[in-house]
């Protein structure tokens, strides 16, 4: 397997659109690395680059240590993994995991061998004889995953592999690649606009919009430590609830208003807004929809950083509710234990966790706490 | 005198083609080698008038009258009047992977052509199943395009045609996605599938005069016409109206202030006369940009 560099990657198209910038990154042998951010912002193009499908404007790519911008797709020792993948419809399952080796002149016993380890690693060997159209969903994607994995490749490149399954085989497959990438030992990067498919796969992910590298990091730092409102916003579901505050400072003392509601900052907290000098500006106040609670314990330990509100809507999910409320016309919202009294049309006293709240400049729209 | 090794092939290749049996009877080397040129021309005269890929390229380029095509189809065992769709398909270097990879993603049994249009282009003329819509054409264009790309690693390009109901109708296909692969990869070079129907103002520009397009530039910037604007201004600008002429929202995203967002803008505007904050102004500047890279094509060819 192998470590992937990219450094200053740019991707500029003849007709002007610039579709990445400046991306920069170093990948380590067998990591699991994911691109994820809406439509658009660049992550397919950076995995087309990769793999030589796109020409790379601007930077520098190497693989092992060796550059790759001008190499050949074939000769990059990659294999791809794609959203739209065909299974040739009168070939059984070994004829076409085998059939990309047979256009590749390898030695028939060769080739036997790795479909046939390809098939036990993917457990598809009792359907080696059968043809595409007496598969599944799940057992064609594993087919596809084959023709990728008989090409014993250096890096595997998916893009958005599973977007065509339903929604519970996307679970069952997505626990077939994990497992995949722990037997095989394989670096993978893999292309997602779905965020819980970044957090469940990733050793690391990079999120990306509008062309730019926003962040790289785990998932749970991502999760924890954003740096910036797009980030906060985009990881987490349901996302993470932010509000128009005033910072106030006095003394050592820092709250933050919401129309009626003042919130007193926790000292880990506060440091970052007085060096800031945010006192009377106003941020954006980010808090997981987790960390709102309304048990009375909490609200009782926590008398400065209450909201009260009427809940709009009370969803039951079975193991968590959902609860929507707004406060001073922002919709927020508060995952909660199933026992809650709460329904809908309840007036509800909430209380923040202000450890957990993250603070975010207006303007430049980057953390400030975190 | 026996047969020469040459002419039992030229022989061989004959029966293999046509199914005719020929028996020669010569006497010298010299009519061995003349019967061996007259096998030859008769097979490559049977390819011209019977093989389907030669017929379909015939047909699209419009070399054949329209009073022959359903006769020589019928003759072909293909049927003139099926519902198709065609797929023009571009690489670099189309080979024998390529090839094998189409073929076999589309089986005989499925009634699907390949036509060798030129060095680099592929055409893929396909019968649509009852039920298939446009939707589906876009859906198997994709996945032709992701198949070639995971298999052969070929950089493809794709466009594909309108649904027609008869083999009348192919040259008229062709020429649509002859324009649409060809618009596709000058305005909207960022994309590997290009619809014959979403070609927008690109389709317009294209089929416009060079002069008439020299001299909407020269009347947009003076006779001063720049060749081209460098990455920066281009960039700049493209992300400008990605953002809907947002300056708050461009600035952010191009981590600069607002201040040095405007300062450039107003540069452009000394350079070109177009203030492209008002939507006028950037509705040509987009369009003249458009005009632009066409002419540099035009030129490179």
């Amino acid at each position: 397997m192998a470590s992937l560099s990219l450094q200053g990657i740019q991707k500029i198209y003849p007709n002007g659109f610039h579709a990445v910038k400046d991306f920069n990154l170093e990948i380590e042998d067998k990591e699991f690395i994911i691109f994820v951010g809406p439509s658009g912002c660049g992550k397919s193009t950076t995995l087309r680059m990769i793999a030589g499908l796109e020409d790379i404007s601007g930077g520098t790519l190497k693989i092992d240590g060796k550059v790759m911008n001008d190499v050949e797709p074939k000769d990059r020792d990659i294999a791809m993994v794609f959203q739209n993948y065909a299974l040739y419809p009168h070939m059984t399952v070994y004829d076409n995991m085998a059939f990309g080796l047979k256009l590749r002149k390898v030695p028939k016993d060769e080739i036997d061998k790795k479909v046939r380890e390809a098939a036990r690693i993917l457990d598809l060997e009792k359907l080696l004889d059968r043809k595409p159209k007496a598969l599944s969903g799940g057992q064609r994607q594993r087919v596809a995953m084959g023709r990728a994995i008989v090409r014993n490749p250096k890096v595997f490149l998916m893009d958005e592999p599973l977007s065509n399954l339903d929604a519970k085989l996307r679970v069952q497959m997505r626990i077939e690649i994990s497992k995949l990438h722990e037997n095989l030992g394989a670096t993978i990067i893999y292309v997602t606009h779905d965020q819980t498919e970044a957090m469940t796969l990733g050793t690391r992910i990079v999120v990306m919009k509008d062309g730019v590298v926003q962040q790289v990091d785990t998932p749970q730092n991502l999760y924890n430590t954003p740096c910036n409102l797009f980030v906060a916003g985009f990881i987490g579901s349901p996302q993470m609830n932010f509000m128009d505050a005033v910072c106030n400072i006095k003394g050592n003392d820092v709250t933050l208003t919401v129309g009626e509601h003042v919130l007193k900052v926790p000292a880990s907290k506060k440091k970052a807004l007085i060096d800031g000098g945010y006192n009377g500006k106003t941020v954006v106040l980010g808090i997981r929809p987790e960390d709102v609670h309304d048990s009375e314990a909490f609200i009782s330990n926590s008398p400065d950083s209450v909201i009260t509100s009427t809940i709009k809507v009370y969803e039951l999910l079975g193991a968590e509710v959902f609860l929507y409320f707004d406060v001073e016309g922002t919709q927020m919202t508060a995952r909660v234990n199933p026992r809650t009294t709460l329904r809908t049309g309840d007036k509800a006293v909430f209380a923040l966790d202000m450890e957990k709240i993250h603070v975010f400049d207006k303007d430049t729209e980057l953390t400030i706490t975190n | 005198m026996d047969l020469t090794q040459e002419l039992t092939k030229a022989l061989a290749e004959l029966k293999r083609i046509t199914g005719i049996t020929l028996e020669v009877n010569i006497d010298t080397p010299e009519a061995a080698e003349q019967a061996v040129i007259q096998i030859r021309c008769l097979c490559t005269a049977y390819k011209e008038k019977y093989n389907k890929s030669d017929f379909l390229q015939g047909l699209m380029t419009g070399g054949i009258p329209a009073y022959d095509i359903a006769e020589r189809a019928n003759r072909l065992h293909i049927n003139p009047d099926d519902k198709r769709v065609l797929f023009l398909l571009e690489s670099r270097h189309i080979d024998e992977t390529v090839s094998e990879i189409l073929k076999n993603m589309f089986p005989a049994q499925t009634k699907t052509y390949l036509v060798p249009v030129t060095e680099n282009t592929l055409a893929l003329l396909r019968p649509v199943r009852p039920g298939e819509t446009e939707a589906d054409s876009r859906r198997i264009a994709r996945t032709i395009v992701d198949t070639l790309n995971t298999e052969a690693l070929a950089q493809v390009q794709l466009s594909y045609s309108f649904i027609f109901k008869s083999l009348a109708d192919l040259p008229e296909a062709f020429r649509e996605t002859s324009l649409a692969l060809k618009v596709g990869k000058l305005f909207y070079s960022e994309q590997t599938v290009f619809p014959y129907n979403e070609l927008g103002v690109g389709r317009l520009i294209y089929q416009l005069p060079v002069t008439l397009c020299e001299n909407f530039l020269k009347e947009i910037f003076g006779p001063d016409v720049p060749e081209s604007f460098d990455d920066d201004t281009l960039g700049t600008i493209n992300r400008f109206f990605q953002n809907n002429l947002n300056i708050a929202e461009t600035s952010r995203q191009l981590h600069m202030h607002r201040n040095t967002l405007i300062y450039r803008l107003e540069q452009i505007e000394k350079r070109t006369g177009l203030d492209v904050r008002l939507f006028e102004d950037a509705m040509t500047f987009k369009i003249a940009i458009m005009v632009l890279n066409y002419l540099q094509s035009e030129r490179n060819h």
